[in-house]
């Protein structure tokens, strides 16, 4: 018997006759793997199937990434905690400035900076918060109309949050509003296209 | 089977606090807007501007009220797991009645236990009748029993049965 399965898979010892060496073998006569036995009773050399990157199983019907509805609530808390966060350092640095001008000291000065904390932190968050409920809403919208989730979503979703936020300010103001929505959200979508074309993976659209 | 469809712990805290500052948003903007309206002075374009005025101003507080009530319930709902190391609604109604004192533990200790035993009774009555609704709805997926087979439909086994001879009996084929 031959070892050597991977050239010859079905060879048993004897002289191949002229019939068994018309018929065709369906694996690889010279196989460019390393010199491992394939078992004889397959038709194909079975390294081939092994492939680079893992295999998802997805349930039938399902998207293979999460919509703009799934992902709103979890945007919205991150921009409600990142706009705390920023509110309360900001509210540091103001309250230091105002107590150190007021040569304020002890209970006072503490009792004056978590107020400063506080109030900057909640205020910025509910701004951030607000802005983000407006594009969320605005993008899920347009996604339910418009029947696809793409780039243009994104972008008007961003101008109508814009407009929608300084709405109430004079069309001036809504309008400059609305172009600051539009810059930031086109340049967000020019930043995915270009990490879609570096890496050859799939869209998230936000 | 919808404990499934959450976030796992720590991003649940994020998604919780997103989903009540939206809810607070929403809830909130439609209850100030009807406010605003009724308080505004006479005059449909008045009260419509003291409606969008309301809206603009209370609107993303109750929203951050809200949000700071979810995000606490999440974390200590998520703490308690981890601890617990199980999830049932005892979590829920801890995590409700620990978030009511904290939240009301600048107002004193009196304050604190009043809102710790509200949110934590709250939570029960959620968690109770979701409990409820469960088992309601489990009920229509129970096999149905059986129907116990009457012997007098079954007929008479002596004449079915019989040892009398072939010829006698009619047969149908």
């Amino acid at each position: 018997m031959s070892d050597n399965f991977s050239r010859t898979p079905y060879s048993d010892g004897h002289a191949a006759t002229h019939e068994e060496a018309s018929k065709p073998h369906y694996t690889t006569t010279t196989s460019s793997f390393s010199r491992t036995p394939v078992s004889p009773y397959l038709n194909y050399d079975s390294r081939y199937l092994q492939q680079a990157q893992p295999e998802f199983i997805f349930p039938e019907g399902a998207n293979k990434q999460r919509g703009r509805f799934e992902l709103a609530f979890s945007q919205i808390g991150t921009s409600v905690m990142i706009g705390g966060g920023i509110g309360g350092l900001a509210g540091v640095y103001n309250g230091l400035k105002v107590t150190k001008a007021l040569e304020q000291k002890g209970k006072v000065r503490r009792t004056q900076l978590l107020n400063h904390i506080m109030k900057q932190g909640s205020g910025t968050a509910n701004t951030l918060g607000t802005l983000t409920v407006l594009y969320s809403a605005c993008g899920v919208l347009l996604q339910f109309f418009r029947g696809e989730d793409d780039h243009i979503n994104t972008v008007i979703a961003g101008s109508a949050t814009g407009l929608l936020y300084k709405s109430t300010a004079g069309l001036r103001t809504c309008a400059f509003g609305g172009a600051i929505g539009l810059g930031i959200s086109s340049l967000y979508c020019l930043y995915l296209i270009a990490q879609e074309n570096s890496s050859n993976s799939s869209p998230k659209y936000l | 089977m919808e404990e499934y469809a959450r976030e796992p712990c720590p991003y649940r805290i994020v998604d919780d606090c997103g989903g009540a500052f939206a809810m607070g948003c929403i809830g909130g903007g439609v209850f100030q807007a009807i406010k605003g309206f009724r308080n505004a002075p006479s005059g449909l374009n008045r009260r419509l501007v003291g409606s969008i005025i309301a809206i603009k101003t209370r609107s993303p507080v109750i929203a951050g009220n809200f949000a700071v009530w979810g995000g606490m319930f999440s974390t200590i709902d998520c703490t308690l797991v981890h601890f617990r190391k199980k999830e049932d609604p005892w979590n829920s109604i801890i995590s409700g009645a620990a978030t009511g004192g904290i939240l009301a533990a600048r107002n004193g200790v009196p304050a604190m236990a009043g809102s710790a035993i509200i949110g934590g009774v709250l939570l029960a009555l959620i968690e109770g009748v979701g409990i409820l609704f469960t088992r309601i709805s489990a009920d229509q997926f129970k096999n149905p029993i059986p129907p116990a087979e009457d012997p007098v439909a079954l007929g008479d086994p002596g004449r079915n049965f019989s040892f009398e001879s072939a010829s006698n009996r009619t047969q149908y084929q």
